[in-house]
This record gives structure tokens, C-alpha cells and sequence, in this order.
């Protein structure tokens, strides 16, 4: 056996611990390997598992209020059922008026403006009042999720990260969707769900740059909630069943209608919100409380079940619990008690009131249906599920998340097929109806302009042979002397021609410099040996005009080639035909 | 609002790195702590409410324990027991709303530990309630072959009973019979569960396989009283009158209050004095039988008769009736009576007592059933019917 002396020499002398004699070698070594997509990479994972560590405080705090505040389910009753979202509502009304003025609403929109208006900075107090005003609105009663709060919390922190580690201004824009990923995935259990969500509503744009970082941090902060609070999902799913095509008109039926309920919620917002805001600051004070009263008299009077984010409830009514008629109550009840809630400041998220509202109108409509059909084979159970994606379709008005959301939820993937006809009919009413997207109008009603993925998607797209004029009639062979390509011009009007290079690629020679060429008795050379070496640049027809904006200006002409075969010519575009295009269409908007 | 970006100054990433990942250790640590004790906290509210529920259970509560197990659910979400009790609060609450729900609890269960025995119990009486044969006996099955926290041998033997008991009612016979045979041969030595598994048989009209239950029950319990007045019934109901005879008269002799094995007991009796068939017994006392049946089946013949208002005697009777034609048919054979002695007429017996059986049958059907001497000859006649076949 060799002495410890000998094995620590033959450590030292390894040829990898070798070269990492002191921990500062190590640093510098491992320094030049993060550059800084990998170390944006790798930062997305800790965004994410600090904003899962913060959800599950948030979920902790919020079922402790309501225990505090509420008491068990079965011993409330009574008094408390006014007076905590009252009192609750006025003490938040408080903190949000003097301590965190920017925790108003869902916190969507705020996230959305901090990438696009503040280069991606979300104060860390934004995180603080959110966790404290939501903590205490939803365990106190009011009709609100804990969802989109824990988006804007996932996003601040993210903010606060970016900016203690000074990352660039680039990277810095774009951590708060990181953060907001892993904050919803967390408070879902439901990453796919939140990527999607996140592109759909928060970046507002497809973004193959950001994606990894949003995946990842998606992934560590559900990792880390399922660590703490379990891997049980949020419903227990009962048997979903989808036998026969027909039935799908009786889906079709509930998106109509989910389609209609999503406007009337999402112009009840609209409608109220700007009221509201501008009454007296004074009122201000007592609108959460009044909201909180509304509700709870609502529960009051016999429908508990709408206080708060409402799960177990859901949960209820997916296995049949509920008739049909308490069903269509509770799904009113609930655009009701959410849009008083949501419009009086309270801060608090509206996914799970979406949910919520879904999962009534799917039960009503499925039971209805089945009253009039009886042979229809859907489950309550499914027609809440599929009720759930409906709204989050035509209120949210983000139809992938609202498809992969419900397959998330039910890991069931045999109603995909009555879950997309569905929201895509819901879809479709909510935006003949209701031109702007809640969240946008939102925003618009808060003075901001922000993109939109649901504009861009509808925006028809101009493309390079959109402004592409004819194969001119006269192409030039670089093979071809002087003498040869200057008498074939003679007869042309065009100024510009196109010189065809042997064995690929284009170039340009004006009906000038050709005559000059010619004069000066080079007619016995070829055209390519006067021509400079480098090429045209060519364009291909799929292309974006914009992508032939940066060519335009350096020459009069731009070859537009076939993808296959660049030798072969199918248009050309000039700096006129693009701006007529641009023009023509600017005209039109 | 408006905020000052911070000028860009290069940090070195590998300490980045290291001070975020202590950060994350000691903030994983400080969420670990705050959620045990909060997890401690809602785990003793969840166990006083699932003791609510299970007292309300217990009395029949359901609403109230579906509430209790409710809210002790939230406290706990992944505790298997109150999952389970829940599931069972919801079947047993004899709402058909609430089979759903007790069924995505426990198959949420079932997916965690399939090979839980209880579990697929509970799943088995879920399908029960649902009337689904085939998913009830699928996990009635599991729950036999599963693991049992207890008494192995005799939840199993508890809940293959069950499932026969099931079986039973939804009139699967065959299914019944093939679970049976594997009951009995799987049954612990105890005398109750015998008994069970002969009632068992008994129910599936198996009478020969419910005796030899009631008889080894009596094996291990001599003196059990249920098994003997049981042997005594189903030997009684298969026409084993002789065992019959024995059994009942055991089991009168250890409890005298039991009228029901008394009167079967004086019903066997009588059908053994009256057996003309029986082959130890003298010509003479088989022919003092047939001519003691000839004469009642005469008697029950003609208070039939006067029940339904019909007048036998009469000479133009206002419709040709069964009970008519049986009449003329014993007028017809009373004279063969006097053959009996023959021993040249070895089918007269037969004969006479197949118009006899007749009138018994036929009476059955117009005036109801039967008691004492009438009853033993239409046993008689059923028995001779059965062998025959």
C-alpha cells in the first residue's frame, strides 16, 4: 500500500487536478467556459427554484389565512363570512394605496410591460406586496387565484436576480418571462401549460431564444413545489370517456356557449375597471372591502363554494356533485363575484376564476345536453374538463395553453379531440365578439401598447414575392465578351441588368458602365473579368419583405432565386417595388 | 414609473454560481422547516377531523363524514387512509352521484399500490353498486390475491364470500358456483365461516356441496345448533329425507324453541311414513301407504273443488275442468285398489300413486299450497319426478 504522501503526489501530477492548483485557478478555468447564454442557462434554473421556493411559501401563506381568518371548511359559517373579506379587503386596500402601488390586478400585464416597456425591471417590492395583498385577499374569500400572482412574484424575483448580477440590458429584458414561467408552473403543478402561457400572453411573440431558459426554469420550480407539497394534482380525475364522433356537436355546443359567458365576463371587466379607477382616490379604500362584502354575501346566501380560488369545488363538480341548475348559479355567481373582486384593485389572479366559470358552464351544458340526448356518453366529469379549456380559450383567448392546460390537468389525452373543437368554436365566438384579448385590453385601458401573439398570428405577413417584379427580359452571362452583352442591350430601356456568373450566383452591371466598358475597347474580354468577384445577394420568394429592406438601398436590383436550384431566377425586387408594397398596404390599415 | 438600468460590470460566474447555490441551499433549508411544521400542524387537524369522520361513519353520518373527511383531506391531501375512508363515506352514502368520486379516489389509489388488498376491496364494492359484474369480480380477485395488513386468510375467505354474495344476487349462477368451489376449498378451519360457505351453496341451490359445509362445520363443532338445522334444511330440500330426518331432529333436540326445524322436522317424518317407495318396507305396509295417498288425494281433490266452487258430484258439470278429468281419472283407478294384493300387477303401485301425484301437482296449482299428509305426497311426487330424470 503506497504512504497518503505518495497518493497525494500522484493527485497533484494527474494531468486534470494538475492544471486547478488553487481554487482561483479552478474560478479562472471555469470562467472561460460560462459565457453568457450558458450562464443564462444555468441562472433560469435557479430563477426557477427561488420562485418555486416563493410559490410554496405563497400557497402555505394563503391556506394559513383562510384557516386563520375562515376556520375549516365545515366549521364556517356565519358572520365570518361578511366580515373577513370586508376587513381583509380593507387592509389591502391599504398596503396597495400607500406600500405597493404596483400590485393592482393579475400582475400578467405588469410582467408583459416590464419586458417590453422597462427593460425587463420589476422592483423586488412588487414581489413582497404581491405575496402579503394576495396572501390575504385569497385566504380571506375574495373570488381570485393564486395564479397569475405567483407569475408576477416568479417574475420579480427573476428581475431582482438580473439585476443584482448585472446581467446585460438584452438578458436582463428577457428574465422576467423566465421568471414568470416557473412562478406559474409552480402554482399549477403544470409546466408545459406555463411555457405556453408565458409565450402566448407574456413574451406575446414565438421565440426559439428564450425558450430553453423558459423550459428550464418551468421544470426546476415544479420540481421544487412537488418536492414540498406533493405530486397530487389539482383534480381527481374521474373516467373521461369519448365514444362516438357525433357527440362532438355537443361540445361544439359548449364552446358556443363558453364563447358567449368569456365575453361577458372579459366586457364586464372592460366595462367596469376604467369606472372604477375613476372615481376618487378616497373610494378606493372601500372598494376591495365592498367587493369582499359582495362576495361574501354571496356565500351567505348559500354558495360558499365561490370564495376563493375554488379547486375543490371544481374537483366536486367534476364528479357530479352539483345539478345543473347549481351548476349555471355558481358559473354566474362567479363572473360576478371575480369581476367585482378583480375590478375593485384587489390583487389576484383570474386563472382560477376562468377555471372555475369553465367547470360550472361544462357541467351545466353536459348535464342540459344529456337531459335532451340521453344517449350522449360524456361524463360530467368531461364536459368540466373540456368546460375548463372553453374559457381559458375565449376569456384568456390563449387556445394552445387552454388545450394543453386540460391535458395537463387530466393526463387523460382520449378528449383531446372534443377539448380543441370546443375551445376552438369558444375561441371563435370570444373574437367575433370581443375584438382585444382581456389582458390587452387591459393594458390599454392602463395607457400601454404592448404585442400581442394574437395580432401578430392574424397580421397577414408580406413576403419578398409579394413585391417581386417579372424576370427581366435582358439577363446578362458573365461568360459572354463585352462586345456580345453591349450589343444585346441596345435595344433595352432598362438602366440595370443582371449578370448571370458562371457556375452560380448573380451580380449587376448598369447600361453604363456597359457602354463605358465597351468604348474604352474591352469588348474582348469576358464579362466576368471586370466585374468585382463578389456576388449579389439573392432572396428566396417565402421570405419576409423585411428581410429585403437591408439589400434594396445597396442595389437596384435584388435576384429572388429558386430554394432548389439558385441558378434558377424567379423574380427580382427593387427598392420602388418594396416601398409600393409597404405603401399599398399601409394605405389598406 | 422609471428605472435606471445598472451599468454592466462583469462578475465572476464560477462565485456567482457558488454564493447562488448556497443561497438556494439555505433558502431550500428555511422552506424545508417552515413546511414540516406547517405539514406537522395540518397533519393533527386532519387526524381530529378524520376521527370525526370516522365516528359519523360509524353512525350512518355519511354527509357529515364525507364533510369531516373532506376537510381533513385538505389538511393532509396524500394521506391514503382519509382517501379511503372518503371513497368508502361516498359509496356507502347510497348516492349514485357520489360513486364517481369514490371511484377516482380509490383507482388514484389503486395507481399508487395496486396490490393493496383494501383498496381493491373498496374498488370491488364500488363496481358492485354499479351492478358491473365483470369489474367486481376483476378486483374482488385483486383483493383476494392482494396483501392484507391482517388476518390474511380470513379477509380473504370475507371477501370471496362477498363476492359470491354479489354474484349471487346479479344471478350469475355459473360464476357463483366456480367461486364456490374455490372457497371451499381455500376455508380456514372455522366453523362460522363454513356455515357461511354453506349458505352460500345453499343459496346456489348446490344443496350437496351446502351439506358437506354444515357437515364440516359439525365436525369441528358438534353441537353447533345453526349447522345442524341447516344440514337438516338443505338435506330436506334435496330429498334426502332420511338425513333430513337426522339433522332436524338433532337440532330439535338442542333447541326445542325452533318451530321452523320442528315443523320440517313432523313434514320428514311424514314423508317417510308415507313413502310407499322405500325399499325396506313390507308389500303389505307399501300398500297400506298407496291406499292411505289414493284416499287423500281424494280428500284434497274434492276441498279444491269446493274452494274454487266446483261441484264434482254434479252430473253435468257447467265446464270440463282439470280438477274434473283428475276426478274421473281416480274414479276410474279406485278399483285397482283391490289388485294391490296381486303380486302378478307389479306397475299397479305406480299407477295408482301417479294419479295420486297428479291430483297433488294439480290442486298445487288451483288451491295453493299444501300441509301435512298432502305435502308429503306432493314431496313424494317431486322426488320420484327428479329421479326419474
Amino acid at each position: 500500500m503506497n504512504p497518503p504522501a505518495a497518493a497525494g503526489n500522484s493527485l497533484a501530477t494527474s494531468p486534470v487536478v494538475g492544471r486547478f492548483r488553487s481554487p482561483r485557478h479552478l474560478f479562472s478555468t471555469l470562467e472561460g467556459v460560462f459565457h453568457e447564454e450558458v450562464f443564462f442557462l444555468i441562472l433560469s434554473v435557479f430563477i426557477g427554484i427561488f420562485s418555486g421556493l416563493a410559490v410554496v411559501c405563497f400557497r402555505l401563506a394563503i391556506d394559513w389565512t383562510h384557516l386563520a381568518l375562515l376556520g375549516p371548511l365545515p366549521q364556517t359559517h356565519g358572520w365570518r363570512l361578511f366580515a373577513v373579506p370586508s376587513l381583509a379587503g380593507l387592509v389591502v386596500a391599504a398596503l396597495v394605496l400607500h406600500l405597493f402601488p404596483g400590485i393592482r390586478g393579475s400582475g400578467v400585464n405588469q410582467t408583459k410591460a416590464a419586458l417590453y416597456i422597462y427593460n425587463g425591471v420589476i422592483p423586488f417590492r412588487t414581489a413582497v406586496g404581491k405575496f402579503i395583498c394576495a396572501a390575504l385577499a385569497i385566504g380571506s374569500g375574495q373570488s381570485l387565484g393564486p395564479e397569475d400572482p405567483s407569475l408576477q412574484i416568479g417574475a420579480s424575483i427573476a428581475s431582482a436576480l438580473g439585476r443584482w448580477l448585472q446581467i446585460s440590458r438584452e438578458k436582463l429584458r428577457l428574465i422576467a418571462p423566465v421568471g414568470a414561467a416557473a412562478g406559474l408552473a409552480a402554482a399549477f403543478n403544470a409546466p408545459i401549460s406555463a411555457v405556453l402561457f408565458v409565450i402566448e400572453e407574456v413574451i406575446g411573440r414565438w421565440s426559439a431564444g428564450i425558450l430553453g431558459s423558459v423550459v428550464l426554469s418551468a421544470v426546476s420550480s415544479v420540481v421544487i413545489v412537488r418536492w414540498f407539497l406533493g405530486s397530487e394534482p389539482l383534480f381527481r380525475i374521474p373516467v373521461t370517456t369519448f365514444k362516438r364522433p357525433t357527440e362532438l356537436i355537443a361540445y361544439a355546443v359548449l364552446g358556443i356557449v363558453g364563447g358567449l359567458a368569456s365575453v361577458a365576463f372579459a366586457k364586464s371587466i372592460g366595462y367596469l375597471r376604467p369606472r372604477l379607477k375613476a372615481l376618487p382616490r378616497w373610494t378606493q379604500y372601500s372598494q376591495p372591502a365592498l367587493a369582499g362584502l359582495l362576495v361574501g354575501l354571496i356565500a351567505f346566501l348559500g354558495a360558499p363554494q365561490i370564495m376563493g380560488a375554488g379547486y375543490d369545488s371544481m374537483d366536486q363538480a367534476m364528479h357530479g356533485q352539483y345539478a345543473w341548475k347549481f351548476l349555471a348559479i355558481l358559473a354566474v355567481l362567479k363572473i360576478l363575484a371575480t369581476t367585482v373582486s378583480f375590478v375593485s384593485g384587489t390583487p389576484g389572479g383570474m386563472f382560477a376564476p376562468t377555471l372555475f366559470i369553465g367547470a360550472m358552464l361544462g357541467g351545466a351544458v353536459g348535464d342540459i345536453e344529456r337531459i335532451f340526448f340521453p344517449h350522449l356518453t360524456g361524463s360530467t366529469g368531461t364536459y368540466v374538463l373540456v368546460g375548463m379549456g372553453v374559457l381559458f380559450a375565449g376569456f384568456l383567448r390563449v387556445p394552445m395553453t387552454s388545450v394543453f392546460m386540460v391535458l395537463e390537468v387530466s393526463g387523460n389525452y382520449e378528449i383531446i379531440v372534443p377539448v380543441i373543437v370546443a375551445n376552438t368554436f369558444s375561441y371563435l365566438v370570444s373574437r367575433s365578439m370581443q375584438s382585444v384579448p382581456i389582458f390587452d385590453l387591459l393594458t390599454r385601458q392602463d395607457g400601454l401598447i404592448l404585442p400581442s401573439l394574437e395580432e401578430e398570428r392574424e397580421e397577414a405577413i408580406l413576403r419578398v414575392e409579394d413585391a417581386m417584379l417579372p424576370v427581366p427580359a435582358t439577363i446578362l452571362s458573365a461568360q459572354d465578351y463585352i462586345d456580345a452583352n453591349a450589343r444585346r442591350i441596345l435595344d433595352s430601356a432598362d438602366s440595370t441588368f443582371l449578370v448571370r456568373l458562371h457556375p452560380s450566383g448573380w451580380n449587376i452591371i448598369s447600361h453604363d458602365q456597359l457602354q463605358t466598358l465597351f468604348q474604352e475597347g474591352k469588348g474582348e474580354l469576358t464579362l466576368g473579368s471586370v466585374l468585382p468577384p463578389q456576388s449579389l445577394p439573392s432572396l428566396y420568394p417565402d421570405l419576409p419583405l423585411d428581410s429585403a429592406i437591408r439589400f434594396v438601398n445597396d442595389f437596384p436590383l435584388v435576384p429572388v432565386v429558386n430554394r432548389a436550384d439558385s441558378r434558377q431566377l424567379e423574380g427580382v425586387v427593387s427598392r420602388d417595388s418594396v416601398l409600393q408594397k409597404y405603401s399599398v398596404r399601409s394605405t389598406r390599415s | 414609473m422609471s428605472w435606471t438600468l445598472p451599468k454592466p460590470v462583469p462578475r465572476s460566474a464560477p462565485v456567482i454560481l457558488l454564493i447562488l447555490t448556497l443561497g438556494a441551499a439555505v433558502a431550500f433549508a428555511a422552506v424545508s422547516h417552515l413546511v414540516a411544521r406547517y405539514n406537522a400542524n395540518q397533519q393533527a387537524r386532519g387526524r381530529k377531523l378524520y376521527v370525526q369522520g370516522l365516528a359519523a361513519a360509524a353512525a350512518a353520518h355519511y354527509d357529515d363524514a364525507i364533510a369531516a373527511f373532506r376537510a381533513a383531506l385538505t389538511c393532509d391531501p396524500a394521506n391514503s387512509q382519509y382517501q379511503l375512508s372518503l371513497a368508502r363515506a361516498l359509496r356507502d352514502s347510497n348516492d349514485p352521484r357520489r360513486l364517481d368520486e369514490a371511484e377516482s379516489y380509490l383507482i388514484a389509489l389503486w395507481q399508487r399500490a395496486p396490490q393493496d388488498a383494501a383498496v381493491n376491496l373498496a374498488l370491488a364494492r364500488v363496481a358492485a353498486h354499479r351492478g358491473s359484474i365483470e369489474d367486481a369480480i376483476h378486483y374482488y380477485h385483486n383483493a383476494i390475491y392482494g396483501v392484507w395488513n391482517s388476518d390474511p386468510d380470513l379477509n380473504r375467505g370475507k371477501a370471496r364470500v362477498e363476492l359470491i354474495e354479489f354474484l349471487l344476487k346479479e344471478g350469475a349462477q355459473d360464476k357463483a358456483e366456480s367461486e364456490l368451489v374455490a372457497l371451499a376449498t381455500l376455508l380456514p378451519p372455522d366453523p362460522a365461516l363454513h356455515l357461511e360457505a354453506a349458505q352460500l351453496f345453499a343459496q346456489a341451490q348446490d344443496y350437496a356441496g351446502a351439506l358437506a359445509q354444515f357437515q364440516e362445520a359439525l365436525r369441528r363443532d358438534p353441537a353447533n345448533f345453526s349447522a345442524l338445522a341447516g344440514a337438516g334444511q338443505t338435506a330436506y330440500r334435496s330429498g334426502n329425507y332420511a338425513t333430513a330426518q337426522r339433522y332436524l331432529q338433532a337440532a330439535v333436540n338442542a333447541n326445542p324453541q325452533d318451530a321452523s326445524s320442528r315443523q320440517l322436522l313432523a313434514t320428514t317424518e311424514l314423508v317417510l311414513r308415507s313413502n310407499p317407495f322405500l325399499s325396506h318396507i313390507s308389500d303389505a305396509e307399501r300398500n297400506r301407504r298407496i291406499t292411505a295417498a289414493f284416499e287423500q288425494a281424494e280428500k284434497r281433490l274434492t276441498e279444491c273443488a269446493q274452494q274454487i266452487g266446483l261441484d264434482l258430484k254434479a252430473t253435468n258439470p257447467p265446464s270440463v275442468s282439470q280438477l274434473s278429468v283428475l276426478q274421473s281419472r281416480w274414479t276410474a283407478a279406485k278399483p285397482d285398489l283391490a289388485h294391490l294384493r296381486s303380486a302378478a300387477e307389479t306397475d299397479l303401485p305406480d299407477v295408482l300413486m301417479d294419479v295420486v301425484f297428479q291430483i297433488e301437482r294439480q290442486t298445487v296449482a288451483t288451491c295453493g299450497p299444501p300441509q301435512g299428509l298432502d305435502l308429503a305426497l306432493l314431496l313424494i311426487s317431486q322426488k320420484r319426478e327428479a329421479a326419474s330424470q
